[in-house]
C-alpha cells in the first residue's frame, strides 16, 4: 500500500524536480518522527516553510509546518518562528519589518485534516514550490512556500494518514476527504437544472434595469479569455469550483481592481460548465459553513448553489495585504495567482481612556482623524468615552476642534436649543386647536416615546423624566426640521443617543447630526430607503450572485425584508449595549460610508444555505429575518462586513449611487420631499 | 407542530396619527396588543411600536382539524404604507382594526380597506374589529355604525378589547372559520399558496399532501417528476433503485 502511494505521487513530471530540490535542501522531514509530551505524534515536520504576505522579501514569514497525529485525528499546523531565530530556522536576521504579533496572525493552529478540502501544488519554473490549502469552508490559507522543498513528502505523509486522491483532471490538485459516494453524486446531479436557473444569462436579459450596463461586453471578453486556457476547460466542475474558491479566498488590492472582472469570469465558468453538457455537478456538497452551523443535513446543502466567495472572514490585518505581491506574479499563468488572502481583522478591545488621550494633542485636537476612525472601526469605544467621542464621530464637533472650542460650541448650542424648544413650548391651547399639524405630531410622538425601549432601566417606570426628554427632543426636532417632521423609527434612533449624552441639548444636536445622514430614511416617498435597498441589491449581486438570483427568482428583489435593518440601522436586531457598539463602528465611515449595507450582505450570506436550501419565499424569508433579532453575532458580522467591503473594493463603492444615505445628499435643498401630510 | 392548514393573517389599521385635541392619550388602535392577547393571552400596556412588521403564531382547532394561524402585525404609520402593502400579498385573512374611542381611526377605515382590496387577493376574508371596548364610557363610535360599515363592505364585525381579552379569541377564530368554510366550499384552490393558505400534513388524508406536492411548481420538483418517468423508463435496475432511493431521501 505504502509503495503504491509513493508510486502514485511520483508519476508526475515534477517528481524529478522536487527530488532534486529535496536533495539540495536541509530538510528534516517525513520519517523524522518525534513524540510530543501530550501524546501527540509529529508525523511530518518541515522547517522553513514560509508565507509571503507582501511582495517585500523582508516581510516574508518563515515557520515550521507540521502534521500531528493525535489518536485517530491528524492536524496540520504552521507556526512562524520567533523574531530572533530560536525556532530552529537558521534565518534569524530577516523578517525585521513585521512584529511578532503581526506574524502570529498568520499562524495555522491545529487545523484538522478532515477540514481540508483540497491542496493544490504549484511548481513554478523559477522560485519555490508552494501549496495552497483550501478548507471545506471555502477558506484558503495563504500560499505556503517550501524553501527547502518537501511538497512531495508532505503529500505522501498526508496520503498515509488521510483519504487523499489526486484529481483525475488536474495532476496538481489533491482532494482530501473526497468520499466518492455514488448516492451523494446522484443527489447533487439533481441540482444541475437549478444551477442553470440561477446562472447569470437569464439575469442580464430580463433585468437590465438592475444590472450594470457594462456587464455584457466584459462577460464576453472573459469568456474568450477563459477559452484560451485550454487545460482548464477539461476540469470537471468540482475542480472548477475549487479553483474558484482558491481564487476568491486570495484577494489583494490588486484583486480589488479586478474583482468585477473575475466575478464575471466565474459566471462564464459556470455557464461554460453547464454548456458542456454537465458531466459533473457544479454544486459542491462539502461546503460546510465555517460557523459550525453546518449541521444541516447534507441533502439540503446539496441543493444550494455554491457561494462564489465563501466566507472570506479571518484574522489578518488588511493593511498588510494592500501591497501588491510581485515576485511570482510575473511568472504565473493566471492573473489570480497574484493574490494574497484577505482576512477580516480580529475585533480589538474598545478604545479606553488611556489610549484615547494618545489620539489628542495638548489642546484636545485629534491628531489623525483617520487613525482614530480606524481604531474605533476595529474595536469601538468604552462606554464612558462615548459621550465625548460620539459627538465627534457624528460630526457635531469637528475633529480638529480644541477642548475649549468644543465646550464653547456646546454652550452656544444649548442656548440655540432652548430657543428652538420655546417655539413649540409657547403654543397655547387655543393656538394648538388651530394648529392640527402640531397636534398630530405631538400626539404621535407622545404615544411613541412611551413605546420606546421601556425595558431599559433608563426609560422604564411610570412618569420617567427621560421619556419626557425623549419627547421634547423629538418634538423640537420636528420644529427644527419642519419639512421632515417626525416619523416612526426616529425615537429608536434617538434613544441610545440620549442615553449616552444624558443631556437634552447635546442629545438634540447629535441627533441633528445623525439625521443629516439618515434623514432621507424617513422621506415620505421612501426615496432614501429605496436607494439603500437598491444599493444593497447591487452589492449582493456583486458579492453573491447565486443568492441574488435566488431572490430574483422568488420575486424578492425589493429587499423589503431588510427594511427594518436599514431604516433604524439594526437598532431592533441587537441588544442595547451591542447596538451602541455597532453604531459607533458604522459611524466611523472608515472603510465605507455604507458599512451597514455590507453588514446586511454579511448576514444574508451567513444564512444563504438555509435560505436557499429551504426555498424560502418572501413571507418565510421575512419572518426568518425578523426572528434573527437578538441572535446575530455582532463581532462576526462586523468582521464579515469588513472583509466583504475590502473584497468588493472600489467596485462595491461604484455600485452605490452617489447620495445614497448616509452619504450626504447631492443637492441639499432637495432633501426632503414630504407631501403636505403630518 | 403538524397542522392541517396554515392561514396567513395580517393586522392593519391606524397607528393613531389622527387625534382629537381633547384626548391626547389613549390614541393607539392597539394592533400589537390584540396580537399579543391572542398568542400569549396577556395584555402588555407598553409594547414597542412596530417598525415594518412583526409576527405571531398560534394553533387553533376548527372542525377537529389543527390549524395554524400565522399573523403579521404591521406598522400603522402612513409613511410605511408602501412597505405595508407588500405584506398583503398572499394573506388569507385580515383584521382591520379601529379604536372605538377615536372616530378618526374609524373615518380612516375606507382608505385601509381600499388598500387591502387593491393589494390583497380578492377572496381575502376581512374582519373589522372595534378595539378598546373596555373603554365604553369614552366611546366615540357606536356599535351600530361599526355594524353598518361592515355590512356595506361585506366584512365580518366584532367589538373587542385587547385589555380584557373580550372577543379577541372569537375574532381570530371566527375569521379562521370563515376561511375554512370557503375552502370546504371550494372557493380556493388550496394548492395555490398565493391565497395565503398552506396545506400541512397533519390531520389530512395523505392524498392531499400528495396532490399539493404534484402541484408544487418549483424547478426541483419538475426535475424530480422527469426523473421518476426516466426511472421507470430505464432498464438499468441499479439506476432505478438508486434514483428511487434519492427520491425517498428527499421526501421523507
Ligand atoms: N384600554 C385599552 N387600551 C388598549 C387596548 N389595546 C391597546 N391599548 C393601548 O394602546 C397602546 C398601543 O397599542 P399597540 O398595540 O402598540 O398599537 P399599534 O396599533 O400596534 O400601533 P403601531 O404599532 O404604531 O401601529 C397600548 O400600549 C395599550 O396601552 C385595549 O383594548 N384597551
Ligand atoms: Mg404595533
Amino acid at each position: 500500500m505504502h509503495e503504491a502511494d509513493i508510486h502514485d505521487l511520483s508519476d508526475d513530471a515534477d517528481y524529478a524536480a522536487s527530488q532534486q530540490q529535496g536533495s539540495r535542501s536541509i530538510s528534516r522531514c517525513g520519517s523524522d518522527k518525534r513524540s510530543e509530551p501530550s501524546g501527540a505524534e509529529v508525523v511530518f515536520l518541515k522547517e522553513n516553510v514560509a508565507i509571503h504576505p507582501t511582495q517585500y522579501a523582508s516581510e516574508r514569514i518563515r515557520g515550521r509546518l507540521r502534521l500531528i497525529k493525535q489518536g485517530a485525528c491528524l492536524f496540520m499546523t504552521w507556526i512562524p518562528y520567533k523574531e530572533i531565530g530560536s525556532g530552529g530556522g537558521a534565518f534569524g536576521h530577516s523578517d525585521a519589518r513585521l512584529s511578532d504579533k503581526d506574524r502570529n496572525l498568520y499562524s495555522i493552529r491545529a487545523v484538522p485534516v478532515t477540514d481540508i478540502r483540497s491542496i493544490r501544488r504549484h511548481n513554478p519554473t523559477l522560485g519555490w514550490q508552494y501549496v495552497i490549502v483550501v478548507l471545506s469552508s471555502g477558506l484558503a490559507f495563504p500560499p505556503l512556500y517550501f524553501y527547502n522543498g518537501g511538497v512531495r513528502e508532505f503529500l505522501a505523509t498526508l496520503k498515509q494518514h488521510a483519504v487523499l486522491v489526486r484529481s483525475a483532471d488536474d495532476a496538481n490538485l489533491f482532494l482530501l476527504n473526497d468520499f466518492q459516494d455514488p448516492l451523494q453524486r446522484s443527489l447533487s446531479s439533481l441540482e444541475l437544472p437549478r444551477a442553470v436557473s440561477v446562472a447569470p444569462t437569464s439575469t442580464s436579459e430580463s433585468s437590465s434595469s438592475s444590472s450594470v450596463s457594462s456587464e455584457r461586453p466584459e462577460d464576453g471578453r472573459s469568456y474568450s479569455e477563459y477559452q484560451k486556457h485550454g487545460q482548464k476547460s477539461n476540469d470537471p466542475a468540482r475542480d472548477l469550483s475549487i479553483q474558484v474558491l482558491e481564487k476568491f479566498s486570495l484577494v489583494t488590492k490588486f484583486a480589488r481592481e479586478t474583482t468585477s472582472h473575475i466575478f464575471r469570469e466565474i459566471h462564464s465558468d459556470n455557464l461554460n460548465t453547464n454548456d458542456r453538457k454537465n458531466q459533473a455537478p457544479i454544486v459542491s456538497n462539502s461546503n460546510n459553513d465555517v460557523d459550525n452551523s453546518g449541521l444541516e443535513s447534507a441533502s439540503t446543502e446539496s441543493f444550494v448553489a455554491a457561494d462564489p466567495i465563501e466566507k472570506p472572514s479571518c484574522r489578518k490585518d488588511i493593511s498588510a495585504v494592500k501591497k501588491l505581491p510581485l515576485q511570482w506574479g510575473v511568472l504565473s499563468l493566471f492573473i489570480f495567482d497574484k493574490m494574497t488572502l484577505v482576512w477580516g481583522k480580529p475585533r480589538q478591545s474598545p478604545l479606553g481612556t488611556e489610549e484615547w488621550v494618545t489620539f489628542l494633542d495638548a489642546e484636545g485636537r485629534i491628531l489623525d482623524s483617520k487613525d482614530l476612525r480606524k481604531r474605533i472601526f476595529y474595536g469601538g469605544v468604552e462606554h464612558q468615552l462615548r459621550k465625548e467621542i460620539w459627538k465627534i464621530l457624528l460630526g457635531y464637533h469637528d475633529y480638529d476642534s480644541t477642548y475649549a472650542e468644543r465646550e464653547y460650541l456646546s454652550s452656544m448650542k444649548k442656548v440655540e436649543y432652548k430657543a428652538l424648544k420655546r417655539q413649540w413650548k409657547s403654543i397655547s391651547v387655543a393656538q394648538a386647536k388651530k394648529f392640527t399639524k402640531f397636534r398630530e405630531r405631538k400626539a404621535l410622538i407622545d404615544k411613541d416615546v412611551v413605546r420606546t425601549d421601556r425595558s431599559i432601566t433608563f426609560y422604564d417606570g411610570d412618569d420617567n423624566p427621560n421619556v419626557m426628554l425623549l419627547r421634547d427632543v423629538l418634538l423640537t426636532y420636528s420644529f427644527y426640521n419642519f419639512d421632515l417632521g417626525y416619523c416612526q423609527g426616529m425615537s429608536d434612533l434617538l434613544s441610545p443617543i440620549l442615553f449616552v449624552m444624558e443631556d437634552e441639548s447635546e442629545a438634540f444636536w447629535c441627533f441633528v447630526a445623525l439625521m443629516e445622514r439618515l434623514g432621507p430614511n424617513f422621506n415620505r416617498d421612501q426615496s432614501g430607503m429605496h436607494s439603500q435597498l437598491f444599493a444593497l441589491s447591487m452589492l449582493l449581486e456583486l458579492l453573491d450572485k447565486p443568492l441574488h438570483n435566488y431572490f430574483k427568482q422568488k420575486d424578492c428583489l425589493n429587499y423589503f425584508f431588510c427594511f427594518r435593518w436599514v431604516l433604524i440601522q439594526f437598532k431592533r436586531e441587537f441588544h442595547y449595549e451591542q447596538i451602541m457598539r455597532m453604531w459607533e463602528v458604522v459611524w466611523t465611515h472608515y472603510l465605507s460610508e455604507h458599512l451597514h449595507l455590507y453588514a446586511c450582505v454579511a448576514i444574508l450570506k451567513k444564512h444563504r444555505k438555509k435560505i436557499m436550501g429551504e426555498e424560502m419565499d418572501f413571507d418565510t424569508l421575512l419572518k426568518f429575518i425578523n426572528d434573527l433579532s437578538g441572535h446575530i453575532d455582532l463581532d462576526a458580522i462586523l468582521r464579515d462586513a469588513e472583509a466583504l467591503c475590502v473584497c468588493a473594493g472600489e467596485n462595491g463603492a461604484a455600485l452605490i449611487p452617489p447620495g445614497t444615505p448616509p452619504s450626504l445628499p447631492l443637492e441639499s435643498n432637495l432633501l426632503y420631499s414630504q407631501q403636505d401630510e403630518l | 407542530m403538524s397542522y392541517a392548514y396554515l392561514f396567513k393573517y395580517i393586522i392593519i389599521g391606524d397607528t393613531g396619527s389622527f387625534v382629537s385635541p381633547i384626548s391626547p392619550f389613549q390614541i393607539w388602535v392597539g394592533k400589537s396588543c390584540l396580537l399579543l392577547q391572542f398568542t400569549d393571552k396577556r395584555f402588555q400596556p407598553v409594547h414597542d411600536l412596530t417598525i415594518g412588521v412583526e409576527f405571531g403564531a398560534r394553533m387553533i382547532t376548527i372542525d377537529n382539524k389543527p390549524i395554524k394561524l400565522q399573523i403579521w402585525d404591521t406598522a400603522g404609520q402612513e409613511s410605511f404604507r408602501s412597505i405595508t402593502r407588500s405584506y398583503y400579498r398572499g394573506a388569507a385573512g385580515a383584521l382591520l382594526v379601529y379604536d372605538i374611542t377615536r372616530r378618526e381611526t374609524f373615518n380612516h377605515l375606507a382608505s385601509w380597506l381600499e388598500d387591502a382590496r387593491q393589494h390583497a387577493n380578492a377572496n381575502m376574508t376581512i374582519m373589522l374589529i372595534g378595539n378598546k371596548c373596555d373603554l365604553a364610557h369614552r366611546r366615540a363610535v357606536s356599535t351600530e355604525e361599526g355594524e353598518q360599515f361592515a355590512k356595506e363592505n361585506g366584512l365580518i364585525f366584532m367589538e373587542a378589547s385587547a385589555k380584557t381579552a373580550q372577543n379577541v379569541e372569537e375574532a381570530f377564530i371566527s375569521t379562521a372559520a370563515t376561511i375554512y368554510k370557503k375552502i370546504q366550499d371550494g372557493v380556493f384552490d388550496v394548492s395555490n399558496e398565493s391565497y395565503g393558505i398552506k396545506v400541512g400534513y397533519g390531520g389530512i388524508p395523505g392524498t392531499l399532501g400528495w396532490k399539493r406536492w404534484l402541484n408544487f411548481s418549483s424547478r426541483r420538483v419538475l426535475q424530480l417528476k422527469l426523473l421518476i418517468f426516466e426511472c421507470f423508463d430505464s432498464s438499468n435496475c441499479v439506476y432505478r433503485v438508486s434514483t428511487l432511493y434519492c427520491l425517498l431521501l428527499l421526501f421523507l
